[in-house]
């Protein structure tokens, strides 16, 4: 156990120059305004990239275009919206949560909820027919009957088996 | 010789007909020569399609313009090495690369199994055919790749600049290895309701055959995740790109059902899900064609779109219905032998990882064909890209990560209070400690908190299970901790390699999480002698120069980096324009190291003559990479188990 504390605490160490190295770039790299606009927006050519990382003519235009409407005063809900009249819905690198789009945004949600609903559903018939099973042949640990094999004992026998058959194999 | 291309292909088409019915009239009949003479038909068809790729690589190499896919793809000036990957680079010799893989899969199982007389195996190869009858139709009658100019030109009009990268000429066969793969795994799935076949044998066959087109599968999408972030220069690698999405999707399926089978293994249980995970993997690597050839949706991989969608659409409705009505059809058969024991188990665990597995499928999915389901029902254009995929999938790939710790550290069957002490509360403590360091360092947002608490806590986890075990080798014969840890990993590839694996997926997720919440950005207009800064850097404009490189005329940036007033390096982040296509191409300029990478572009050269420098800090971006590889290393671990295996069939009879 003592290895095992040497390299929990190696873990640890790791874990602790990870976490820090990553936390230094973080009070810089908090987004610019105008990346927070441009990351959430696609570039209107058919290149089809997320503005903020948009190299051709058209994406560098726009990206110029949120800048000069920052320092000009306007609010990013107010460039968003003059950029969507003029391009369209299709420039949101995400669609509105809105009318049909809500689909989009609920449907991941519900439907892992339902999976786990579905698998938790599932699983407590499955344990629930288990011990019923196992109490219909007397126990779940050799306790019932006196010489009613168990669930756990057809298990153990099987085990046996299998470690006697490893034991011969080693002793050859 | 076009036409010995063409004749191969037809000749093909011909074979894969005769494979089918051949091995169904001796399956229908019990008689060895009509499968063993549909088993051969299976071989000739690789032999023909080897045949016809040769021929049309021959075409490619000596740019022999008659053939209009040469002339449409290539040209005079592209270096060989891009002339012969140019088969790739189209419609229809992607398909053709396909045809070549999905019929070496068919001949590679048919040797894996040369000596094993069961007709299950020809039944395996008939699935394996009916696909091929598909491409090769595909091939023969829609979009034949040897398709003959009246005129040929004089030069052809060149690769798309995109693909003249040395990843371009690995990255396509990679994936198509794991996307074409998974035909092996649906193969066994449908042979086993066809032939009503019981016990656990097969699966056990089928988890290698996933395992291992699940690994270049993997290996593939990390290939293509680096080429778009040295290719693309927008400063990332992952853009949530429908193509993209369409590689990962039978991925996290694959994932899912390398899982559940493990349960199927130790218990008898989950088989109809398992066949359906089947399936859906191979559906979904069909689908990814189906995308990437449609240009049904925008995408920067939309190379090669043609009017063959519809087709494969048809393929898909086909065999998926044919499929579910099989699997319908022997439920019986795939009903559990065992029942749980308790929902605080491995299976347990391994349940609800599949449905998160399955769910970040169903979003991909969803987010990706949105636009397209939006548009129908609407009228109105929209996107659905990264900042949508951010918020939606990345909550369920960390709980995902989470159960990549807890799982496997439950017992099977019923994990008692004290086990889950013992394998929980040291790993707890690590994953709270890593998080209370950070938090002082300025660690910010719900997601990088869980994202560093989970990764401290898996890397526990693993660090912990390895530790009891060469503590366990020692006890048994005393030997040095890193020759007990080999004996540990040697006695159980599969359970060690299976940590290595996640290993490499908690070095992933800590390598996203720095290269993206915490990456740094600066850009400006610099004249020569001009700096920004960025970090700790100050790159420094040199000067520009052009020149002209192979067959692109080059914009290229003389950048030195310094720090701390010390220079470091001169870089040369660089734009070629390829006359051929008129396409302009980013060439960016690297400085990686352990910690971060800093990362160049040349944004262009304005009419003042200033060059307009972007510059991103990727903080440990260097450990997607080298997660990738540890995944890798951790599956060749666990695929070679198999003398293990057999040895101990043999002793059990």
């Amino acid at each position: 156990m003592k290895r095992a504390g040497a390299a929990l605490a190696l873990v640890a160490m790791i874990a602790g120059w990870i976490v820090p190295a990553v936390a230094a770039e973080s009070a810089g790299s908090r987004k610019d305004p105008a990346r927070a606009i441009t990351s959430q927006l696609i570039c209107p050519c058919s290149c089809g990239e997320i503005l903020s990382g948009c190299t051709c003519d058209t994406g560098k235009a726009m990206q110029g275009f949120v800048t000069d409407a920052l320092k000009s005063g306007k609010g990013k809900d107010e460039i968003v919206a003059s950029l969507v009249a003029k391009y369209g819905e299709v420039i949101r690198g995400a669609p509105k949560a809105e009318g049909f789009n809500l689909i989009v945004w609920i449907a991941p949600f519900v439907a892992t909820a339902i999976g786990f609903l579905i698998a938790a559903f599932v699983l407590r018939r499955w344990v629930g027919r288990r011990r019923v099973a196992a109490q219909a042949l007397g126990g779940v640990a050799g306790g019932g009957m006196i010489g009613a094999p168990t669930i756990v004992d057809q298990d153990l026998a099987r085990l046996r088996a299998r470690a006697e058959a490893e034991l011969k194999r080693m002793g050859e | 010789m076009s036409e010995i291309g063409r004749l191969a292909l037809i000749l093909g088409f011909a074979c894969s007909c005769y494979a089918v019915l051949s091995i169904a009239w001796g399956l229908r009949t019990g008689m060895a020569g009509p499968l063993k003479s549909g088993r051969r038909a299976v071989w000739i068809v690789c032999g023909l399609t080897l045949l016809a790729t040769i021929v049309l690589e021959r075409a490619l190499v000596a740019r022999d313009f008659s053939y209009r896919y040469v002339a449409e793809h290539t040209s005079l000036d592209l270096p060989p090495y891009y002339a012969a990957s140019s088969l790739w680079a189209g419609q229809e010799g992607s398909l053709l690369l396909w045809l070549l893989i999905l019929s070496s899969y068919g001949a590679a199982f048919l040797w894996c199994y040369r000596k094993r007389f069961d007709p299950f195996y020809d039944a395996v190869a008939m699935v394996v055919a009916t696909v091929m009858i598909f491409f090769t139709g595909l091939l023969t009658f829609v979009c034949s790749p040897f398709r003959i100019l009246a005129t040929p030109p004089a030069d052809g009009n060149g690769l798309n600049p995109l693909l003249q990268d040395p990843g371009m000429m690995i990255h396509p066969p990679i994936l198509y290895t794991g996307y074409v793969g998974f035909i092996i795994p649906f193969a066994f799935g449908i042979a086993v309701l066809l032939m009503n076949r019981t016990g656990t044998r097969w699966i056990e066959e089928v988890r290698r055959w996933t395992l291992f087109n699940w690994m270049f599968l993997g290996f593939g999408v990390l290939l293509g995740a680096r080429w778009a972030y040295i290719e693309l220069g927008w400063g990332g690698y992952w853009g949530w790109d429908p193509v993209e999405n369409a590689s990962l999707m039978p991925w996290l399926v694959g994932t899912a059902f390398l899982h559940s089978v493990m349960i199927e293994q130790r218990r008898g249980m989950l088989k109809t899900w398992n066949v359906v995970l089947i399936v859906l993997t191979f559906e979904l690597s069909i689908f990814g064609t189906f995308l990437t050839r449609s240009g049904v949706l925008t995408s920067v991989h939309s190379f090669a779109e043609s009017d063959i969608g519809p087709w494969f659409l048809g393929f898909i409705l086909i065999s998926s219905t044919a499929a579910t009505a099989l699997i319908l059809y022997r439920k019986v058969l795939l009903e559990s032998e065992n029942r749980m024991d308790a929902v605080v188990s491995r299976e347990g665990s391994f349940l609800f990882n599949n449905v998160l597995f399955v769910a970040l499928t169903f979003a991909t999915f969803l987010g990706t064909t949105f636009p397209v389901i939006s548009e129908a029902v609407t009228g109105e254009k929209i996107s659905v890209s990264a900042p949508f995929f951010n918020r939606v999938n990345v909550p369920i790939a960390l709980a995902l990560l989470l159960l990549t710790g807890i799982g496997p550290v439950l017992s099977w069957k019923r994990a008692t209070a004290s086990v889950l002490k013992r394998n929980f509360v040291i790993p707890a403590f690590v994953g709270l400690l890593a998080t209370l360091t950070g938090i002082p360092f300025g660690l910010h947002g719900v997601y990088p908190i869980v994202c560093v608490a989970g990764a401290a806590f898996v890397l526990a986890t693993i660090v912990m299970e390895f530790a009891r075990g060469i503590q366990a080798r020692k006890d048994a014969e005393p030997a040095a901790p890193p020759v007990a840890m080999i004996h540990l990993v040697q006695k159980n590839k599969r359970r060690y390699g299976g940590y290595i694996v996640h290993l490499g997926v908690v070095m992933i997720f800590v390598g996203v999480l720095g290269s993206s919440v915490f990456q740094k950005e600066a850009h400006a207009p610099l004249k020569p002698g001009e700096s920004l800064a960025i970090g700790p850097y100050t790159p420094t404009l040199r000067g520009v120069e052009e020149k002209q490189i192979k067959n692109a005329m080059q914009t290229r940036a003389a950048v030195e980096v310094a720090q701390g007033g010390k220079s470091l390096q001169l870089m040369h982040p660089s734009k070629a324009f390829y006359s051929k296509s008129q396409q302009p191409m980013t060439e960016v300029a690297l400085r990686p190291t352990p910690a971060e990478d800093l990362y160049l572009i040349l944004g262009g050269v304005n009419d003042d003559g200033s060059a307009s420098i972007q510059a991103y800090i990727n903080p440990l971006v260097s450990l997607v990479w080298l997660g990738g590889l540890v995944m890798v290393c951790g599956t060749l671990i666990a695929l070679s188990d198999r003398m293990r295996l057999k040895r101990e069939e043999k002793l059990l009879g």
